[in-house]
C-alpha cells in the first residue's frame, strides 16, 4: 500500500514534466537573449507552461535566418515581425498595411478581436497558425529637414527601405521618392550619414541606433503612424493543437499591456521638439493616399504587388470606422 | 595648587573656549558649508582614491566588496553636498553597489530557472518578477556608476568627433574602462527586467567609440571586448576593416589570461547567450576554468578577475540549473554536463574475491 502511495505520489510530482509538450522557437529580437522582445517571449513562455507547452526558445539578432532556420525544421514555431510572417498567414501578415491602424487604440480593438475564439479558423492557413501578436510600437518617418512635412514634398528624396517589404517599396515609388535598398542592420547608419534623406522605423530606433544624429538640428519624426509593426508567433499546426493554440493567442493578448508600456516609454524617450506634427487636414489626405493604395495592394493593379487580405482591409476599415465614424472612407462607394 | 587656584584655572579655560567657539560661530556666520565637512570630504575623498581604492582593488571576496560599496556610497557621495562630488570613487562605490543587487538578481533568477524546470509555474512567476525588480535596481545603480565615472575624467559619451579623456595613471584608465563596462551591463540588466528602469540604449555605441581610448593590450583585451559586443549588438558600429567580433571576443578572452585579468571572458559569455551561442558558451566556460590553474592574477586588480569569475560561474549555473534543475557543482565548473568521463579508465577483475 505504502509503496503504491509512493509511486502515485511520484508519479504526481513529475506529472507537470512528463505531460509538457515540447514546443522550439526561434525568436527574434535585434539585441537577442538580452532583447526587450525576448524577454517578452520568456514570459509569454512561462505562461504558456501553465497550459502544458515548454517552449525551448533559441535567439536569433537576423530576423531573415530564424524565419529561415524555421522553414528548414529547426524549429517548430517562430517569433518574428508581420513583414517576415506574411508568407505563413496573409490575414494576420496585412496588420502592418500601410496607414491602416493610425491609433493605438484601433490596434487594441485589432488584437483584442483576434484573440477570440471566434477567430480562430482566420489564424490557421495551410499548414501553419498563428498563437499570437503582440505590438511592436508604430513605424514613423525620420526626416532629416522638417521643412519636409507634406507628401509632396518627399518626390525625389532618398529613403531606406527594406528590401524585402513590398508594399514600402511601392509607397516609396508612389510618392516619386527613391528606393535606397536596406535592411534592419542598416539603414540607420545610411540615415546617420546622410546617404539617405528619410527612414522609417518604430520608436525603439530613435535611442538604440542613434538615429537623432541623422535628425541634427534640422530634422525630426512625422508624429503619424506609417504602419504598425507587430511581432507574430506562428507554428506549424503539427507542434500544437487547436485548443492550445487559442489559448496561446489569449495568452499573448494578455500581454498588450506589458507591451504598449515598452512602447510607451521608447515614444516618451524622444524629445518633444524632434516630433513634427501636421495639421488635421493633412492627415486626412495621407489617410486617404495610403486607403487608395492599399486598395491597389490588395488588388495586384496599377503595377502594385498583390500583398493584402481583403479581408483584414475591411477588419480594419470597419474598426477605424468605429472610432471615427466622420471619416470620410466610411461613406466611400469603394470601402475596403 | 589648592582646590581654589584649579577652579579658577579651570573657569579661565571654559571661558577661553567659550570664546573660541563663539568667535568660530561668528567666523562661520557667513558661511554656508561647515568647514570640517568640507575638509572632511576632501580628505576622504583623497584617501579613497589613494588608498582605498587600490586596497579594495586587490581584495578576492567581491561580495565584501559589494557589501563596502552599499554601505559606504552613501556616506562617501554625500560630501558632493559640501565639496566637489567624489566622481571617480563614487563610480566604483556604485558598481560595486551595483553588483550587490545583481547578486541577489542572480538568486532569484536561478530560482525561476529551478521552478520552470520542475514545473511550478507560479513559483517561477514569483521569482522571475523578483528577478525583474532587482535587475530594474541594478540597472539603475550602474548607470548611476556609468554617469559618475564619465564625469570623473569630463568625459562626454556623445560627443563627436571623439575627445579622449586624460587619463593619468593605472588606475583611472581602470576606472574609466570598468565605467564603460558598467554602462554595457545596464542596457542587459534593463532588458533582462522588463525595461523597467529606462536606461538609454545609446550607451551601447559611445561605449564602443569610446572604449578605443584606453590600451587593449595592457587591460587584458577587455577594451576590443567590448567593442566587438557592440558590433554584434549594432553590425552598423562595426568598422569596414575589422575583424570578426567572435574572433575578437576570443583572442581578448585568451590575452586575459595572459595579462592576469579575465574580464574579458565575461563578455564573451555575455555574447554566447545574446547571440543563442551554446558552442562558444561550452569553450568560454571551460576556458575560464581551464585558466585557473595556469593563471597568474594580476594582484593590484585581483578584484576584476574574481568579478569575471562570478559572471562565468553564473552562466554556467543558468545552464545546469535550466537544463538539470539545479547549479553547477563545484567539481563540473568547466563543463556543461553531469556526466562523468569514466571511458577507459583501468578496473580490476573481482572474480578472485567474490
Amino acid at each position: 500500500m505504502i509503496r503504491k502511495s509512493l509511486i502515485a505520489l511520484t508519479f504526481a510530482a513529475i506529472a507537470p514534466l512528463a505531460s509538457a509538450q515540447t514546443v522550439t522557437m526561434c525568436v527574434f529580437d535585434v539585441i537577442g537573449a538580452n532583447g526587450d522582445l525576448y524577454n517578452m517571449v520568456k514570459d509569454y513562455a512561462l505562461e504558456m507552461k501553465a497550459h502544458g507547452v515548454d517552449f525551448q526558445l533559441k535567439p536569433y539578432t537576423d530576423e531573415g535566418v530564424a524565419v529561415g532556420d524555421f522553414n528548414a525544421g529547426q524549429c517548430d514555431a517562430v517569433a518574428a515581425t508581420d513583414i517576415r510572417i506574411r508568407p505563413f498567414n496573409r490575414f494576420t501578415g496585412s496588420v502592418g498595411a500601410v496607414g491602416a491602424i493610425p491609433t493605438y487604440d484601433d490596434l487594441k480593438t485589432l488584437l483584442a478581436t483576434l484573440a477570440q475564439p471566434k477567430a480562430a479558423s482566420l489564424m490557421k492557413e495551410g499548414d501553419y497558425q498563428v498563437l499570437g501578436i503582440v505590438p511592436a510600437g508604430a513605424g514613423y518617418l525620420f526626416v532629416n529637414d522638417r521643412s519636409i512635412d507634406t507628401a509632396g514634398e518627399l518626390a525625389g528624396k532618398r529613403i531606406a527601405t527594406l528590401d524585402y517589404q513590398k508594399d514600402a517599396i511601392h509607397m516609396v515609388n508612389f510618392i516619386k521618392a527613391t528606393v535606397v535598398p536596406s535592411d534592419i542592420t542598416n539603414f540607420a547608419g545610411k540615415f546617420n550619414n546622410g546617404s539617405v534623406d528619410l527612414a522609417y522605423a518604430p520608436a525603439f530606433a530613435y535611442q538604440a541606433l542613434e538615429l537623432y544624429k541623422g535628425i541634427g538640428d534640422k530634422g525630426g519624426i512625422v508624429d503619424y503612424p506609417l504602419a504598425q509593426l507587430t511581432i507574430q508567433i506562428i507554428a506549424r499546426n503539427s507542434a500544437i493543437d487547436d485548443e492550445t493554440a487559442q489559448q496561446s493567442r489569449e495568452v499573448a493578448w494578455g500581454m498588450f499591456p506589458q507591451a504598449m508600456k515598452l512602447i510607451a516609454s521608447q515614444e516618451e524617450g524622444i524629445p518633444d521638439s524632434t516630433w513634427i506634427r501636421i495639421p488635421e487636414e493633412d492627415i486626412q489626405g495621407y489617410q486617404e493616399m495610403f486607403r487608395q493604395n492599399r486598395l491597389e495592394m490588395r488588388d495586384g493593379v496599377n503595377g502594385a504587388p498583390s500583398v493584402y487580405d481583403p479581408k483584414m482591409l475591411t477588419l480594419l476599415s470597419k474598426i477605424r470606422c468605429a472610432s471615427q465614424p466622420s471619416a470620410s472612407e466610411c461613406t466611400a462607394g469603394n470601402r475596403e | 595648587m589648592n582646590p581654589s587656584t584649579i577652579l579658577l584655572v579651570g573657569n579661565k579655560a571654559v571661558s577661553c573656549l567659550k570664546l573660541s567657539v563663539l568667535t568660530a560661530l561668528l567666523f562661520l556666520a557667513g558661511c554656508s558649508v561647515n568647514p570640517i565637512y568640507k575638509t572632511t570630504g576632501i580628505v576622504l575623498s583623497n584617501y579613497s582614491e589613494s588608498e582605498a581604492t587600490p586596497y579594495v582593488m586587490q581584495m578576492s571576496d567581491p561580495r565584501m566588496a559589494c557589501a563596502l560599496g552599499e554601505g559606504l556610497d552613501p556616506l562617501m557621495y554625500s560630501f558632493s553636498r559640501v565639496t566637489d562630488a567624489p566622481e571617480s570613487t563614487g563610480s566604483l562605490l556604485m558598481l560595486l553597489a551595483a553588483n550587490c543587487m545583481e547578486f541577489r538578481a542572480w538568486e532569484a533568477e536561478l530560482a525561476y530557472l529551478r521552478a520552470d524546470f520542475e514545473g511550478q509555474v507560479p513559483k517561477a512567476k514569483d521569482a522571475r518578477e523578483e528577478a525583474k525588480r532587482l535587475y530594474a535596481q541594478t540597472a539603475k545603480r550602474r548607470y548611476i556608476a556609468f554617469t559618475r565615472a564619465m564625469a570623473a575624467y569630463d568625459f562626454d559619451p556623445a560627443a563627436e568627433p571623439l575627445k579622449c579623456p586624460e587619463l593619468e595613471n593605472d588606475q583611472a584608465e581602470l576606472t574609466f574602462l570598468v565605467g564603460l563596462l558598467t554602462g554595457m551591463q545596464a542596457i542587459v540588466n534593463d532588458a533582462n527586467s522588463g525595461a523597467l528602469a529606462g536606461i538609454p540604449r545609446n550607451i551601447a555605441p559611445q561605449t564602443e567609440r569610446a572604449a578605443s581610448c584606453v590600451d587593449n593590450e595592457k587591460w587584458g583585451g577587455l577594451p576590443e571586448a567590448v567593442r566587438a559586443l557592440v558590433w554584434l549588438l549594432l553590425p552598423d558600429t562595426r568598422p569596414a576593416s575589422s575583424p570578426d567580433p567572435w574572433i575578437v571576443l576570443r583572442r581578448s578572452s585568451e590575452l586575459g589570461v595572459k595579462s592576469g585579468i579575465r574580464a574579458s571572458y565575461a563578455l564573451e559569455a555575455v555574447a554566447a547567450e545574446t547571440f543563442g551561442r551554446p558552442d562558444v558558451l561550452a569553450e568560454v566556460i571551460a576556458g575560464f576554468a581551464a585558466a585557473e590553474d595556469t593563471i597568474d592574477v594580476w594582484d593590484d586588480y585581483r578584484l576584476v578577475d574574481k568579478s569575471a569569475g562570478r559572471v562565468i560561474r553564473f552562466s554556467s549555473d543558468k545552464y545546469w540549473t535550466s537544463h538539470y534543475g539545479y547549479r553547477t557543482p563545484q567539481a563540473f565548473f568547466g563543463k556543461l554536463s553531469p556526466e562523468r568521463s569514466t571511458e577507459n579508465i583501468e578496473v580490476m577483475d573481482l572474480d578472485g574475491l567474490l
